[in-house]
C-alpha cells in the first residue's frame, strides 16, 4: 500500500537579494529585487507502508523542503501530493493525528516548561488517554535513558537531552508516518548512538513509515532500507542502502561515513563512474 | 499552560501584574490632581475630582489587562522564526492555542491586580460600584477575545514581513488613545467622541472603568457587547484571510 505518492511535486521560494554596502541598502529600501529559487524540481515518488527511507543530500539540496511538503508544513508550488490519502497542506485533523515531524534544529516542545508538562499538554491536544499516554512517555524516557530530566525546564537541558525529549514528544501519539529531519545533528557520539539504537528498536516494534534525512550515513545505514539521493532539488538515485554504501566505499573508495562527507561530491563521483558502466539502483529522471 | 509558564517567572509576573500599573497609575493620578488644582474647579465634564482619580487608578490596571504585548510578540516570533511549525504539525489551531494561553494568563493577572484599585477606592473613598465587579470582569474577559483576534491579525503579518514587531507598538498606542486610557472618552470632542464610544475599542478601558466608577450603566455595557461582537467577527474574517494566504507563502523557516 502506498502511503506517500507525489507527481510533478515542486517548490519554489521567492528570495530578496541586495548587494553589500549602505547605498545598496538605501536602494533596496525603495526597490526590492526578488528572484525565484527552485528548491525542489518536479518530483515523482511513491513510498510504501512500513518503509524506512533515507533522504540524503548536501546542504540546500532540497531534503527538508521535500519533508516539509510531505508533512504539510508548506504548500507545494506545483504538482500533486497525497500522504495517507490526504493532501498534506490542508492539514486535516485526521491527517495530523497520524503523522509526526521532528526537526532536529528546531525545538517543538515548550521551552519554558519541563518536558513532563509538555507531554501532558500533548496528551490533551491529541486527545489521548492520560494514563496510557503517561505510561507510554515514561517507557520511552526509560528507553532513552532520560527519566531524570523529565521534570527539568526544557531550556535548562543539554542538546542531547532536549533531542531525546523531542523524540518522545513526536512519538507520544504513535504516528503512522514519521518525518525525521536530522535527528542526531550536533549531538555527541554517545547521544547519537543512544538515539540510533532507540529508533532501530522502535521501528522493529511499531513498523511506522519513516522518512529520515541526515548528514550522518550511520543514521541512514542503521535505520533505512531505501535510499534517496537528492541533488540540487532533484532525486538522482533511488535504491538499496547497503548496495550504495558498499559500491561507494569499495569501488569509488569514498569514506561516506565521515561527518565531513560532502554529499554533492559523492553524488558527482558516483555518476561520473556510472556514466561509463551500467547503473546500480534506479536513478530518477524527474 | 500559560499559568504554569508564568509561574516559572515570578518576578516578571509581579512586575507585569502589579508594579507597572502601580507606577503608571501614580503618574496619572498626580496629573489629574495637578489639573484640578490648576483649574480650581470642583468638577470637569460633570464629574468631580474623586471620580477622575478613580478613573485614572482603574484605567491603568484595566489597560494592563486589555493590552496584548507579550503574547502578540510571542505569536509574531513563532511565525517569524518558524517555531510555529510545532503548532502547525499538531491537531490544534494556532488561534485557539494562543487564545487559551492569553485568556488564562490575563484572568490570573486581572484577579490579582484588580484587588489593588478596589482597595485604594475603599481606603480613599473614591467612587466604586463593588457589586458590579464580577460583571466587569466577565466583560473584560469577553473583550480579550477581540484583543486576541487583533493580535492574531498582526501576527499573520509575519508571514509576509520579516520584522513586523513595530505594528504591535503602533496598534497598542492607537488603542490606548481610542480606549480612553489617559483621558475618559466623554471628554473627547464630537464627532470623535461618538465614533469611539460606538467602536469596540471603547470597551478596552472606558466602558469597564466607567462601569465600575459609575460613569456608565448596564445599558451602555449591553451596547458595547454588541460592538465587541461585531469587532470579533470582522477582524476574525480578516485574520482568517491573512492566515490562509500566509500559509501559502510560508517557507517553514519563517517569513
Amino acid at each position: 500500500m502506498n502511503i506517500i505518492e507525489c507527481r510533478g511535486l515542486t517548490r519554489q521560494y521567492k528570495t530578496y537579494r541586495r548587494r553589500e554596502g549602505g547605498w545598496n541598502a538605501i536602494k533596496g529600501f525603495f526597490n526590492r529585487q526578488t528572484e525565484l529559487k527552485t528548491a525542489v524540481k518536479p518530483t515523482n515518488l511513491t513510498i510504501q507502508d512500513g518503509q524506512v527511507v533515507g533522504l540524503v543530500g548536501a546542504n540546500g539540496a532540497g531534503k527538508t523542503t521535500l519533508l516539509k511538503m510531505f508533512s504539510g508544513l508548506i504548500h507545494p508550488s506545483g504538482g500533486e501530493i497525497s500522504v495517507l490519502g490526504f493532501k498534506p497542506f490542508e492539514r486535516k485533523t485526521d491527517f495530523l493525528r497520524q503523522i509526526s515531524i521532528l526537526l532536529g534544529q528546531k525545538a517543538q516542545l515548550w521551552w519554558d516548561l519541563p518536558a513532563a508538562d509538555s507531554f501532558n499538554l500533548l496528551t490533551r491536544i491529541y486527545d489521548l488517554d492520560p494514563v496510557q499516554a503517561k505510561n507510554h512517555w515514561l517507557d520511552l524516557a526509560e528507553r532513552l535513558d532520560c527519566r531524570d530530566q523529565l521534570y527539568v525546564q526544557l531550556r535548562r537541558l543539554s542538546l542531547g537531552e532536549r533531542m531525546k525529549m523531542e523524540i518522545i514528544g513526536s512519538l507520544l501519539h504513535r504516528p503512522r508516518v514519521l518525518f525525521l529531519d536530522e535527528p542526531t545533528i550536533g549531538l555527541d557520539v554517545l547521544a547519537q548512538t543512544t538515539i540510533r539504537h532507540f529508533l532501530t528498536e522502535y521501528v522493529q516494534e511499531h513498523r511506522p513509515t519513516i522518512i529520515l534525512t541526515s548528514h550522518y550515513m550511520d543514521d541512514i545505514s542503521q535505520l533505512a532500507d531505501r535510499l534517496l539521493l537528492i541533488s540540487r532539488g532533484e532525486i538522482v538515485y533511488d535504491g538499496d542502502v547497503g548496495h550504495f554504501l558498499s559500491y561507494a566505499e569499495k569501488t569509488l573508495k569514498l569514506d561516506i561515513k565521515s561527518e565531513e562527507t560532502d554529499f554533492e561530491q559523492v553524488i558527482h563521483k558516483f555518476f561520473e563512474k556510472e556514466s561509463g558502466r551500467g547503473q546500480i539502483g534506479h536513478p530518477h529522471t524527474t | 499552560m500559560a499559568i504554569l509558564t508564568q509561574l516559572e517567572y515570578r518576578l516578571n509576573f509581579t512586575i507585569d501584574a502589579v508594579i507597572q500599573p502601580i507606577l503608571t497609575a501614580t503618574v496619572e493620578t498626580a496629573l489629574w490632581l495637578g489639573i484640578f488644582s490648576a483649574l480650581g474647579a470642583g468638577e470637569l465634564g460633570g464629574f468631580g475630582r474623586e471620580s477622575y482619580l478613580a478613573y485614572a487608578l482603574w484605567a491603568n490596571f484595566v489597560s494592563r489587562v486589555t493590552t496584548n504585548w507579550m503574547y502578540e510578540y510571542n505569536m509574531l516570533d513563532e511565525i517569524d522564526s518558524g517555531r510555529v511549525n510545532a503548532i502547525l504539525m499538531r491537531p490544534i489551531s494556532f488561534y485557539e492555542f494562543y487564545l487559551s494561553q492569553f485568556m488564562g494568563y490575563k484572568f490570573l493577572v486581572a484577579v490579582i491586580s484588580f484587588v489593588i484599585p478596589l482597595t485604594f477606592c475603599f481606603v480613599f473613598g473614591f467612587p466604586v460600584q463593588v457589586e458590579r465587579f464580577p460583571v466587569m470582569l466577565l466583560f473584560v474577559m469577553y473583550y480579550l477575545i477581540f484583543v486576541h483576534t487583533l493580535s492574531f491579525c498582526v501576527a499573520c503579518l509575519a508571514f509576509y514581513l520579516n520584522r513586523a514587531h513595530s505594528f504591535t507598538g503602533v496598534k497598542n498606542l492607537a488603542i490606548w488613545v481610542m480606549a480612553g486610557e489617559m483621558i475618559p472618552l466623554d471628554l473627547y470632542p464630537e464627532p470623535l467622541k461618538s465614533l469611539l464610544l460606538h467602536s469596540p475599542f471603547a470597551s478596552g478601558v472606558y466602558v469597564p472603568v466607567g462601569f465600575m466608577t459609575g460613569r456608565v450603566g448596564f445599558d451602555y455595557l449591553g451596547q458595547s457587547v454588541i460592538s465587541v461582537t461585531v469587532g470579533i467577527l470582522v477582524i476574525g474574517l480578516i485574520g482568517r484571510f491573512l492566515w490562509k494566504r500566509g500559509l501559502r507563502v510560508y517557507s517553514g523557516t519563517g517569513a
